[in-house]
């Protein structure tokens, strides 16, 4: 039982068994894992680039392209509220929401639609939307693996961003999933030494750990213990690629 | 009014009250003020308050990581302990750290290293107590743990199961300098506390919206991340180390009525600047 959920996607995600590039194998997992029709990504963060990042089908993408032209769907919300947004039955909702998104969705075949924050502390990285053709709600089960599966879809995120393969993922996943205290203190120090976002601060400290081929939660470490600045240019070169 | 919400202003570290810069980053407990004042709370006392504010959470919308740290706090100044801490499971399954009694990077990593093995993650698998463990020899049970503990100054363990009925949630954790056992009545009033707090947590729920135990552990541990976040600005901006950033953090929390959360939120966003926390020169010294 201990972090085997996380595993169990984990291993799924960097096991060489999908075909497809490393953002499309992000949402194909999302949806396999939770027993979904689709999944997609989107990022809805200024911290980092505004977009789509994946879609597993047309409805999925679709799902995407009414919430950012329209503003409003179970994604905008869960990012805005910061909490999963569950509409088991989108045809009988009971909550009278989304007015110009259900239509066209439910045209487009989505029963049900769940969509998942990706954060981690501070940082909003956007949302995972999940839709099913059949209504019903999510099983406690699939709402657990959701919500482990949002959270390394957030971590695969920033180790894109930071220039790291996601094949690489799997130890540096692990590793977070033991919560490591220094990570999340040591990006709100870089994030002062360098003024930027907290976000961002992350980024670069997994560029540094990628970039020097050393584990996240060690660099994390040096930083805390005031062993390794990011904005001393004259010992460390710039850790950025 | 709720109790929880009543603070007092922002006050100076007493003198000789050591213990609490090691292990205590609630300075301005309700026994911490009797100290100060001369005026001393009898543990019944302090108990009963302590089951109110713990009550006052069922009614008041309030901040995971702010009552397990009351909690904790609550733990060291009422029972023979000298550490305590929490932890949470996440959805994956994995213990994680909520709060403690000592914000210091030696004890947090006791805790994180529980993940793996040690009294809380016994504890929380058979949702049964883990008392009195005498680190020194039960080196074969927990052989990295064990070591820690004691490299730390502890010599005995205690965990106590987070649940209410069915649903186990995480685990109390005290810790002892000597390697003397607990006694039984300070177990029940932990386990009472610790029932307490699950109440809380479980009945927190419906003010989140959020629709399994699952989500509303997720929701919390998130916010033990962004306070994280939070410590390692104030730290990098006052030249503090992380125990002295929680501080301050909740400092202000309690002096200006705000969840910590909240005000960790803030310190991210540039809605407070690091040395808005700065505590204000003591007062009435000569």
């Amino acid at each position: 039982m201990n972090g085997q959920r996380r595993i169990r996607i984990l291993s799924r995600l960097v096991g060489d068994t999908a075909p497809g590039g490393e953002t499309e194998r992000l949402c194909q997992v999302s949806a396999e894992v939770t027993g979904m029709s689709g999944a997609g990504i989107m990022l809805m963060s200024d911290d980092v680039l505004r977009g789509s990042v994946c879609t597993t089908n047309e409805v999925s993408a679709l799902i995407e392209e009414l919430q950012y032209g329209l503003g409003e769907g179970p994604c905008v919300d869960a990012y805005h509220l910061d909490r999963p947004v569950l509409e088991p039955d989108l045809a009988h909702a009971r909550l009278p929401r989304w007015p110009a998104f259900s239509p066209p969705a439910l045209e487009a075949g989505v029963g049900a639609i769940f969509g998942f924050p990706l954060r981690v502390g501070a940082v909003r990285l956007g949302a995972l939307n999940l839709y099913r053709v059949r209504s019903g709600s999510l099983a406690d089960e699939a709402h657990a693996d959701a919500l482990v599966m949002a959270d390394i879809a957030a971590q695969a995120l920033l180790v894109m961003q930071a220039g790291a393969p996601l094949g690489s993922l799997g130890a540096e996943l692990e590793a977070a999933g033991e919560f490591h205290y220094g990570v999340h203190q040591a990006s709100g120090m870089v994030a002062v030494q360098l003024e930027v976002g907290v976000g961002q601060a992350l980024i670069r400290l997994r560029a540094y750990a990628f970039g020097h081929d050393r584990p996240l939660a060690q660099v994390a470490e040096d930083v805390v213990a005031r062993r390794l600045r990011f904005d001393d240019r004259s010992g460390e070169k710039d850790p950025v690629p | 009014m709720p109790v929880v919400r009543r603070r007092a202003g922002p006050r100076a570290v007493p003198k000789g009250y050591s213990w609490a810069l090691r292990y205590g980053s609630g300075l301005r407990t309700p026994l911490a003020e009797s100290m100060v004042t001369g005026d001393p709370m009898p543990r019944e006392a302090l108990l009963a308050r302590t089951f109110v504010e713990l009550a006052d959470t069922l009614v008041a919308d309030f901040d995971v990581v702010e009552v397990l740290t009351l909690l904790t706090d609550r733990c060291v100044e009422v029972l023979e302990v000298d550490a305590a801490g929490i932890m949470l499971v996440a959805p994956d399954g994995d213990l994680k750290v909520m709060a403690s009694s000592s914000e210091t990077m030696r004890f947090l990593e006791l805790f994180e290293l529980q993940s793996q093995e040690g009294p809380c993650l016994d504890c929380y698998r058979t949702a049964a107590p883990v008392v009195n463990q005498n680190l020194a020899t039960v080196n074969g049970r927990w052989p990295r743990f064990s070591v820690e503990a004691l490299a730390a100054g502890f010599h005995s363990a205690h965990a106590l199961p987070m649940r209410l009925r069915g649903t186990v949630i995480g685990a109390l954790n005290l810790f002892n300098v000597g390697a003397g056992e607990m006694p039984r009545d300070d177990i029940e009033v932990a386990q009472a506390l610790a029932d307490a707090a699950t109440i809380a947590i479980l009945q927190h729920r419906a003010a989140l919206e959020a629709q399994t135990v699952n989500e509303q552990l997720d929701h919390a541990l998130n916010s033990r991340v962004v306070i994280e976040q939070a410590k390692g600005m104030v730290a990098e901006r006052q030249g503090l180390n992380m125990d002295e950033a929680f501080t301050r953090l909740r400092s202000y929390a309690r002096s200006h009525n705000l969840r910590l959360a909240e005000v960790a939120n803030d310190v991210i966003f540039g809605g407070l600047v690091a040395s808005d926390l700065d505590p204000p020169p003591p007062r009435g010294e000569s």
